[in-house]
This record gives C-alpha cells, sequence and structure tokens, in this order.
C-alpha cells in the first residue's frame, strides 16, 4: 500500500463523510465566526448535508490523506450579481496552523474560476476580530478593499466586517 | 438668509440652501406615469442604473406595476410647488434575515439636477426608514467608480466612503467598479439635525453642542 498522501485535495461530499463533518461542525471553536450555530445533533447535519450541501452548485470537502477535515464553498450570485461569488470556509480545529485552510482556498479559488462562466470575483467577508481568517486569505493573494460597519448578525450583535477579493485576471499570476 | 447657517459653512451649502425648494416624499400612483417617464426613458439619468432606460409609455407602466407598486419602500420625490415627482428614492431591506441592513438607490430627472433634491431626498429617506424599522442600523449604496454625482449626493447625505470592490456588479454588459458606502442609524442623529436645519430657513440659528 502506498503511503498516505498528506496533502490537501477538493472533492464533493457524500453522506457517508457525516460522522468527519460533524467534528468540526459541532465545534464551537470553528463556528464562533460563523452565522450557525454548532451541531448538537447529528441528524439535523445528516439533514443540512442531504438538502444544502450535496446539492450545492460549488460545496467541497477539505480532504487530508483523502479524509474530510473541513469545507469550502462558494455562494455564486445571479443576474447584476453574476460576475461575483462569495467564498466561506471551516477547518477543524485540530489542523489549524499548518497552512491547510490557505492552501485548500488557492485550490477553491483556482477551480471555481475555471468551473464557472463568467465569474470575475470571489469575495470573502470577514469579522475584524478574526484574525486567523484575515491571515489566510492574505496568504492567499486576496486583496483587502475595506471595512463593511454592523454588515453581519453573529450570535445576536451586528459586527463589522473586513472586505476581501480575489479577481480572475489577479488569480492567474500565481 | 445666512444667519441661519453656523460657523464654517461652505459658500456652496449657502448657495444651495437659497435655491432647493422644499420637498417632501410620498408613495407612487399608477397615476404618477408621466412624470416617472420623464426621467426613466432619459439615458443620462438611467445610464448608471440596474434597470434599463424604458423606451415606452407601456415599459413604464409594466415598470410601475411590477416593481415600484409592490416595492418595500419606494418614494415620490416630489418639488412642494406642484407636488409632481421630479425623481425617486428607494431603500430595499436586506435578504433573509438580515434585518439591521437595507440598501438606498435614487433617480432625478435631469431639469432638476444640481439643487440639491437627490441630496435632500436621501436625508428625508434615511431618517424616514431609521423612524420606521427600528432594528435597521446600516443604510447603504453603491456607486460606479465613474458616476461622481452621486458619490456627491451620498457624502453630502452624511454617508461615509468604506471601500472600493473591484468588479462588484454586471452593468450594462460589463462588470464595473463601486464604490460602497453606510451610513449607521447612530449617525442619522446628525441627519435629523441636518434636516432641523433645512426645514427653518428663516428662524434664528439653533447654535450644535
Amino acid at each position: 500500500m502506498a503511503e498516505e498522501r498528506r496533502e490537501i485535495t477538493l472533492r464533493r461530499f457524500d453522506l457517508s463523510d457525516l460522522d468527519d463533518y460533524m467534528v468540526w461542525a459541532s465545534d464551537d471553536r470553528v463556528t464562533a465566526f460563523c452565522r450557525w450555530d454548532s451541531y448538537t445533533d447529528k441528524e439535523d447535519l445528516r439533514r443540512y448535508m442531504r438538502e444544502t450541501v450535496l446539492p450545492h452548485p460549488w460545496f467541497r470537502a477539505v480532504c487530508l490523506g483523502g479524509r474530510p477535515i473541513g469545507a469550502v464553498s462558494v455562494e455564486l450570485g445571479a443576474g447584476c450579481d453574476r460576475c461575483k461569488g462569495e467564498l466561506g470556509y471551516a477547518l477543524a480545529a485540530a489542523h489549524w496552523g499548518r497552512g491547510h485552510a490557505t492552501a485548500a482556498v488557492k485550490m477553491a479559488v483556482r477551480s471555481v474560476f475555471r468551473e464557472v462562466e463568467g465569474l470575475e470575483r470571489v469575495e470573502a467577508l470577514v469579522d475584524v476580530d478574526n484574525k486567523a481568517s484575515q491571515r489566510v486569505l492574505e496568504k492567499a493573494g486576496f486583496a483587502r478593499e475595506g471595512v463593511l460597519r454592523k454588515s453581519m448578525v453573529l450570535k445576536g450583535r451586528t459586527r463589522d466586517l473586513v472586505m476581501f477579493s480575489l479577481i480572475s485576471t489577479d488569480a492567474l499570476v500565481d | 438668509m445666512d444667519q441661519h447657517m453656523g460657523v464654517g459653512a461652505k459658500e456652496e451649502d449657502r448657495e444651495e440652501k437659497r435655491t432647493v425648494p422644499e420637498i417632501t416624499l410620498r408613495p407612487f400612483t399608477i397615476s404618477d406615469v408621466d412624470d416617472f417617464m420623464t426621467w426613466a426613458t432619459d439615458d443620462r439619468v438611467m445610464r448608471f442604473s440596474r434597470r434599463p432606460t424604458c423606451t415606452t409609455k407601456d415599459e413604464c407602466l409594466t415598470h410601475m406595476k411590477d416593481h415600484i407598486m409592490p416595492h418595500p419602500w419606494c418614494r415620490a420625490i416630489c418639488i412642494d410647488d406642484d407636488g409632481r415627482p421630479v425623481g425617486l428614492v428607494s431603500v430595499m431591506p436586506a435578504p433573509g434575515a438580515d434585518v439591521h441592513r437595507a440598501s438606498i438607490g435614487f433617480d432625478v430627472a435631469y431639469d432638476y439636477w444640481g439643487r440639491g433634491v437627490a441630496t435632500a431626498a436621501v436625508k428625508k429617506a434615511a431618517s424616514a426608514v431609521f423612524e420606521e424599522w427600528p432594528l435597521l442600523e446600516r443604510l447603504d449604496a453603491v456607486a460606479e467608480v465613474n458616476n461622481t454625482a452621486s458619490q456627491r449626493v451620498l457624502e453630502k447625505a452624511g454617508f461615509q466612503r468604506e471601500a472600493v470592490l473591484k468588479s462588484y456588479l454586471v452593468l450594462r454588459g460589463e462588470s464595473k467598479d463601486m464604490i460602497m458606502y453606510s451610513l449607521l442609524s447612530s449617525n442619522s442623529l446628525k441627519v435629523e439635525e441636518m434636516n432641523l436645519l433645512d426645514s427653518e430657513n428663516n428662524s434664528r440659528w439653533m447654535p450644535g453642542k
């Protein structure tokens, strides 16, 4: 048997990934800056995977050695918003601090620009206090555009968000 | 009269206070279609809009029925002397559960440009929605980088420039760089103070804090 490869790959999710998904989806450290709250019931997560994750136009498992350790997704726009997509990602806390999120974001951006016709901009909105995530995006080559005040309600409080973007023509320079 | 202006008021602001008529905001009715057509068919007004310029009265009627009449908050900008609409200001709540956020847009007939009409309408609309929607904390607007007239309106209405968003929206078939502006409910007190000054043209100057 070949040695387990310890590199990041992206693939579509399958319902059989439920237990791995639950690892980060139930962790308050991971969901601290997410709009959604930590999952406590695996059946709720199974329903979310079936109804949202599996049919989603762009939602990928972030895998290390072939097993999911996180997720990355791009919400694509329509109409006047069809040139842009919003990036989101989450990574299990045990794997933080090793550059895996940066690698996953770089791969996701390359893929989504290649796959989605008319997409020119991938943006990400990050809480002003979420320094780790801001560093991921900077290392992945995103430009910091500014702070959008009171843009999001997080756990009952309105928050300022930093807007980051990567334009398709910038992404080619890599 | 200059005596109502505070220390430091710019010459151009004094000019505007003398010439800008009192404006009111009211809901549209279908009978406003002829006045609506005045700006809705004018490329000079509509060229930065998300909506295409209308060319026929039927298109205008359809647009009024499909978008204006059912809109959550859309108002005709009227100049008091005859009450007929010279423009439109609308506020769209953010989608989903984001009740704390909404976006503003405006159009003014070309003949009424340069008189502070849009600025006055945006100030009045902002005050109104912050009062009507107590959960609203952020009112935002985007303007194309080349649309300096609209940028000026937002700045004079007290909005803060936050960011240049590259390739943000597709308008007229191409992605455009847009400037994001916002006004917070905590800032809108300032808007009310400005409204007080606007409406008391002939009263004594009231000193600020």
